[in-house]
């Protein structure tokens, strides 16, 4: 029995000595955190549902605990007194004397007094509900939620009765090895959701409780112990990488449609074929190797006949030579083959040769020049004196042949010619000489098919009536000397279109709009 | 005999319809039970504007001097002794309390005061109607004048307005709110 009772007194004793260790050492650092922070000479706080109320030791005063005197009153009441203890800070190395009261009245204003050998030394008056220090949270605990940047945070409040609904607690975050942290406040509920944290870091989270200062007022607790979490790594959304991938998929497509549709287009743009002479010289690089005389030799006759079919692009144009020798005999033809020829320059609108403006038709008079042409290849001899294309001084001067049906034809640009050759002349056909004067004409097409110029004989010119010049001249690529010409009409040959391009010659700005057929001068 | 029939039964709905009209119109003192308000979060709002008038009148001193005594209720909760009390006794406390104080703030009314004081004391008298009808909510018993006649024990001497409020917004924030929390009838639904 007697062994029974004193083993039941050792644990008595040990529970009771480790509830007052536990809460002398929350009791401690809540004096030592009020040393600092309280100004008023009597401290007090209420821990649990007792007020506590402390007063440090004076410097270098060695006196003892029941030197002191510590008296309370309420409600008009008498005073009632309050034993005094001592307490040594081993951290701050300050000695405290306190007094603990045993039935605290709240809601209702204490006067408080300490007294020193009989002198009133502090007085303070406070209501005991507005001076609660709480015990810090119970429990933390910080798990991942499985999202990223996010950890979930919580606790347990303190033990104490009626004030669980009146309590706001502070939350601290920090990432490990930061000294930057954030601080979220949350009123009465227990957990919190951490959000904006950088992933797979590792984060130190402290709690802290406070009364919310409506029925009760207080201190902000001691920080909790550090917790540690983890926030889950980032995470790639598999749905954000399949729409990012469908996208992709789809403007592929897209563009490879309108590659497709438009192959022609696109690489005729970007690889632009770079042209050949190839087809305007049929046989002449696979055949002949490239060269040019035999070529001409062994495709003269033929290319003259097929030089309208072969040369699409440029446009041959007619050819009238104008000769010294009278040409009478050939004046009708000529005729004959000039208004067709007109008729179809009427109809051209366009051509395709860069720097010049019209397209030269196909004359009907096409083939009766070129074989005068090729006669007078044939015998040079006979047609020397109107041979063009080795004389500097022949050209034929045509025409139109009817005055009255040519009437209409005359245009006024045609009188500036009238005013500079004034003589009249009587022949359609007349012998022109290269030292007559000139007009200076050049057309302004970059692509010569003859380096000729011609000239005009001035006085013996008749331009009279629906009467006018004009030079035609043959290119097979032999270069001509020619002076240069002004205003002189240039009919077709077969297809080619043949002008008179010298750009160091000066240009009339007029055209010529002979039938449909100009001459641009640019 | 079938139109004597038919008069009976006219005469019968007739009567029953004027029945009717009357108690719908007299209403006898059956009311509809009011819904209780567990949440202290009405209370709250009560006593942080009682924490205003507090500091108004903290703060006019000579203005918000009067010359007469206010008897008001004590205000203090010993915790050990509330936890003894049974919830009529609570609730006899808070009641007669209640009681006390709205006569004493009441009596400012007739005087000439400031503006802001008789917004205050305005606010405290609604405010203390207010806590009536959440008590009533939750079934706390009505206020009973004492038998004796005498002066309630339970009550103090303060000499200023600024006591006065001091008094009030105390018993709110003690006995009151602590009565509220523990009414029977909020606890039925906690485990």
């Amino acid at each position: 029995m007697t062994k029974m009772r004193s083993n039941r007194l050792k644990i008595i004793f040990m529970l009771c000595l480790a509830c007052v260790t536990t809460g002398g050492q929350h009791f401690e650092s809540k004096v030592a955190q009020l040393l600092q922070d309280e100004t008023e000479h009597i401290k007090c706080f209420v821990e649990g549902k007792d007020l506590t109320c402390f007063w440090e030791e004076e410097e270098e005063r060695n006196h003892l605990h029941n030197q002191y005197t510590f008296t309370y009153s309420y409600e008009n009441k008498n005073k009632m007194a309050c034993a005094v203890s001592s307490l040594s800070l081993l951290a701050s190395n300050k000695t405290i004397f306190f007094c603990k009261l045993a039935k605290t009245p709240f809601f209702t204003t204490l006067h408080v007094q300490v007294h020193r050998d009989g002198q009133k030394l502090y007085t303070r008056s406070l209501n005991a509900e507005n001076f609660l220090f709480l015990d810090p949270p119970r429990n933390l605990t910080v798990l991942s939620s499985g999202k990223e940047g996010q950890l979930n945070v919580s606790w347990l409040p303190p033990q104490l009765k009626y004030m669980d609904d009146s309590m706001i607690y502070e939350v601290r975050y920090a990432a490990e090895g930061s000294d930057l942290g954030k601080v979220e406040v949350i009123k009465v509920s227990t957990m919190l959701v951490l959000l904006g944290l950088e992933s797979d870091t590792r984060y130190k989270v402290w709690v802290r409780v406070k009364p919310d200062g409506v029925a009760y007022k207080g201190y902000w607790s001691a920080w909790t112990e550090p917790v540690f979490g983890v926030t889950p790594p980032s995470d790639v959304d598999p749905l954000i990488v399949l729409l990012v991938l469908s996208i992709g998929l789809i403007l592929c497509l897209l563009s490879l449609t309108v590659i497709l549709s438009h192959q022609k287009f696109l690489l005729k743009k970007l690889w632009p074929d770079i042209p050949t002479p190839e087809h305007k010289f049929p046989g002449l690089f696979t055949v002949y190797k490239g060269d040019f005389k035999e070529w001409m030799s062994h495709n003269n006759g033929s290319m003259w006949g097929r030089s309208v079919h072969v040369y699409t692009e440029e446009l041959p144009s007619p050819l009238e030579v104008l000769s010294e020798v009278s040409l009478t005999s050939h004046d009708t033809s000529h005729r004959e083959e000039v208004k067709p020829a007109e008729e179809d320059e009427e109809k051209e609108s366009e051509r395709s040769d860069s720097g010049l403006t019209d397209r030269w038709p196909d004359p009907p008079h096409a083939h009766w020049l070129m074989d005068q042409l090729r006669a007078l290849q044939e015998n040079p001899e006979s047609h020397s004196q109107s041979s063009l294309l080795q004389s500097h001084d022949t050209y034929v001067t045509l025409n139109q042949g009817d005055i009255e049906q040519q009437a209409d034809d005359v245009f006024e640009e045609t009188l500036p010619l009238q005013t500079l050759f004034s003589s009249a002349g009587t022949p359609s056909l007349s012998i022109s000489h290269s030292d007559l004067g000139s007009l200076q004409q050049s057309s302004g097409s970059g692509r010569l098919s003859s380096q000729s110029s011609l000239e005009y004989p001035n006085h013996t010119w008749p331009p009279k009536g629906p009467g006018y010049a004009y030079m035609a001249v043959a290119d097979s690529g032999v270069s001509m000397d020619y002076s240069p010409m002004s205003s002189s009409r240039i009919a077709e040959l077969g297809r080619h279109r043949i002008y008179t391009n010298d750009y160091k010659n000066e240009i009339f700005p007029h055209k010529w709009p002979l039938s449909g057929q100009y001459i641009k001068s640019g | 005999m079938i139109q004597a029939g038919h008069k009976t039964v006219r005469k019968t709905v007739g009567l029953f319809a004027v029945l009717l009209m009357v108690l719908e119109w007299t209403r006898p003192g059956l009311s509809s039970p009011l819904r209780p308000i567990c949440d202290l979060r009405v209370l709250d709002h009560f006593i942080k504007e009682a924490w205003d008038a507090e500091a108004a009148m903290r703060a006019c001193k000579d203005a918000c001097s009067i010359a007469t005594n206010f008897t008001v209720p004590l205000t203090r909760v010993d915790f050990d002794v509330w936890e003894a009390m049974n919830i009529e006794e609570k609730a006899q406390e808070v009641q007669s309390g209640l009681h006390v104080l709205n006569e004493a703030i009441g009596s400012l009314q007739a005087s000439n005061q400031t503006d802001v004081l008789q917004s205050h004391v305005d606010a405290s008298i609604s405010n203390i109607a207010s806590i009536r009808q959440v008590l009533r909510s939750v079934s706390i018993p009505e206020y009973v004048p004492p038998a004796s006649g005498g002066e309630d024990e339970e009550t103090q001497k303060v000499s200023s307005i600024s006591e006065l409020f001091q008094v009030h917004s105390n018993f709110l924030r003690g006995k009151v709110r602590h009565l509220l929390a523990s009414a029977p009838v909020c606890k039925q639904g906690v485990s």
